[in-house]
């Protein structure tokens, strides 16, 4: 291969569009000639240089609602609509079996709001699941050992929200994340459904009465909440109703 | 209810891909407000024509998208306040009369009494022709491959080989070594 033709390669090189056997051929080209060796090096520390300088635009936090709440919905009314009362909702009815699709739930810990049950917070934890499914930050602690996501949480929240793994029940535990709704901090723990995430928010809420479960879907999400000892709870899915309210009641079991 | 579920799996497919559509869209538009829009329509649009999505990378089909609206976005603002070259016949590209800047009004020598990198590449990039700036996002942002980038914007892998080749050029020229320039002359 002679220089011009090693020029020519170069690009192609740094941009991985070279065949195997081209690019051994320009490999031993560049291992005898200074001259393109260092044309290369010139062209990567470019690539490298407009790698780390240029800009990158994150889509605003708001834009991905906006947009799920512009869809077309052909079945179901845009309005939002209570959709079950927990206390009616009796266990054990719907197979455990993964006949469901499409789980994704949140159930939010974090501190402050009063509001339970708002609509900017229901937007915010909203958000917030969206959020941790695009943003490829699902968990800051990865495990299905209750036993360290409970105390990881407790170490980096203020707030100690039952952790307990569902796998038995069909709600295996994925980690736990610290999140922010409406800037406070939060802890997130996440669940599974089948193949289908599911984040679990709460946050203290000292000196408020409880408040039974109640849900809501929005957006194509389902959202229960409901308030237990001073803690409120959000839990935010994409599952079916009846699935996201079986498993709060798991939840609620486990921190009784 | 099946339409449901279809709004489910395109918002857990698609969704993820919001970053880099916005990132191509900010940078084609020029500012936030336009480039919220154009994303908006492009996943109304996804949603709309999800039935024909056949597999394969799916921000791939994205950013296709995308870059079909901002193609019609920017037909329809042409003599606004952008100015939108449009697709240059292939013979032309590497013809040196072709202006490698969008705006002329505005020296690109000027961009370099700015003392800051980063910022200079940044407005650099703003100068570039809309097709010479995706070019390089795809490319070194978004990581896609020759056929990618083709598909994405429409023409042959020639096209997208030469206009990366003149976007590199351009940066190299005014950016890169006009750095080392500048180093060089204590400046």
């Amino acid at each position: 291969m002679g220089c011009e033709q090693a020029r020519a390669s170069l690009p192609l090189l740094l941009d991985r569009e070279l065949s195997l056997w081209r690019r051994w051929r320009l490999r031993r080209h560049l291992a005898a000639c200074p001259s393109c060796a260092a044309e290369l090096e010139k062209q990567q520390a470019m690539q490298a240089a407009f790698r780390e300088q240029i800009s990158y635009h994150r889509a605003p936090p708001a834009l991905a609602a906006r947009i799920v709440a512009d869809l077309p919905r052909e079945t179901v009314p845009p309005t939002v609509r209570p959709w079950f009362r927990l206390p009616a909702i009796t266990l054990g009815g719907s197979g455990l079996a993964g006949a469901l699709a499409g789980a994704a739930l949140v159930l939010l810990i974090y501190r402050a709001p009063s509001d339970q049950g708002s609509l900017s917070v229901i937007q915010a934890v909203i958000d917030s699941h969206i959020a941790s499914l695009m943003a490829d930050h699902l968990t800051d602690v990865q495990t299905s050992n209750q036993h360290t996501v409970k105390p990881w949480l407790s170490a980096h929240v203020d707030v100690s929200p039952p952790v307990r793994d569902l796998a038995a029940e069909g709600f295996p535990l994925i980690g736990g994340r610290v999140d922010y709704i409406d800037g406070h901090p939060a802890a997130a723990v996440v669940y599974r459904h089948d193949k289908h995430v599911i984040n679990l928010f709460a946050w203290a809420s000292p000196g408020q009465a409880n408040a039974p479960p109640h849900g809501e879907e929005r957006q194509g999400f389902n959202v229960v909440t409901w308030r237990e000892a001073g803690i409120t709870y959000f839990a935010v899915s994409d599952v079916e109703a009846d699935q996201l309210a079986r498993f709060a009641q798991l939840v609620r079991q486990g921190s009784a | 209810m099946p339409s449901d579920d279809r709004k489910r799996r395109f918002e857990l497919l698609a969704l993820p891909h919001l970053d880099a559509t916005y990132n191509l869209a900010r940078w084609l538009a020029g500012n936030a407000a336009e480039a919220e829009d154009l994303v908006q329509e492009t996943y109304l649009r996804a949603y709309r024509y999800f039935d024909s999505y056949e597999g394969g990378d799916l921000r791939v089909w994205l950013l296709t998208i995308l870059r079909n609206n901002f193609s019609t976005w920017a037909r329809q603002n042409r003599g606004g306040r952008m100015t939108y070259v449009g697709e240059l016949p292939q013979e032309d590209l590497d013809a040196p009369h072709v202006p490698l800047w969008s705006s002329p009004g505005r020296d690109p020598e000027a961009l370099l009494q700015r003392s800051d990198d980063a910022e200079r590449l940044n407005a650099l990039m703003e100068r570039l022709l809309p097709e010479h700036r995706t070019v390089l996002l795809l490319r070194e942002v978004e990581e896609l491959s020759y056929q990618e980038i083709a598909t994405v914007t429409g023409v042959a892998i020639g096209t997208v080989m030469s206009r990366l080749a003149r976007a590199r050029a351009a940066l190299r020229r005014h950016w890169f070594d006009a750095e080392a320039r500048e180093r060089a002359d204590g400046v």
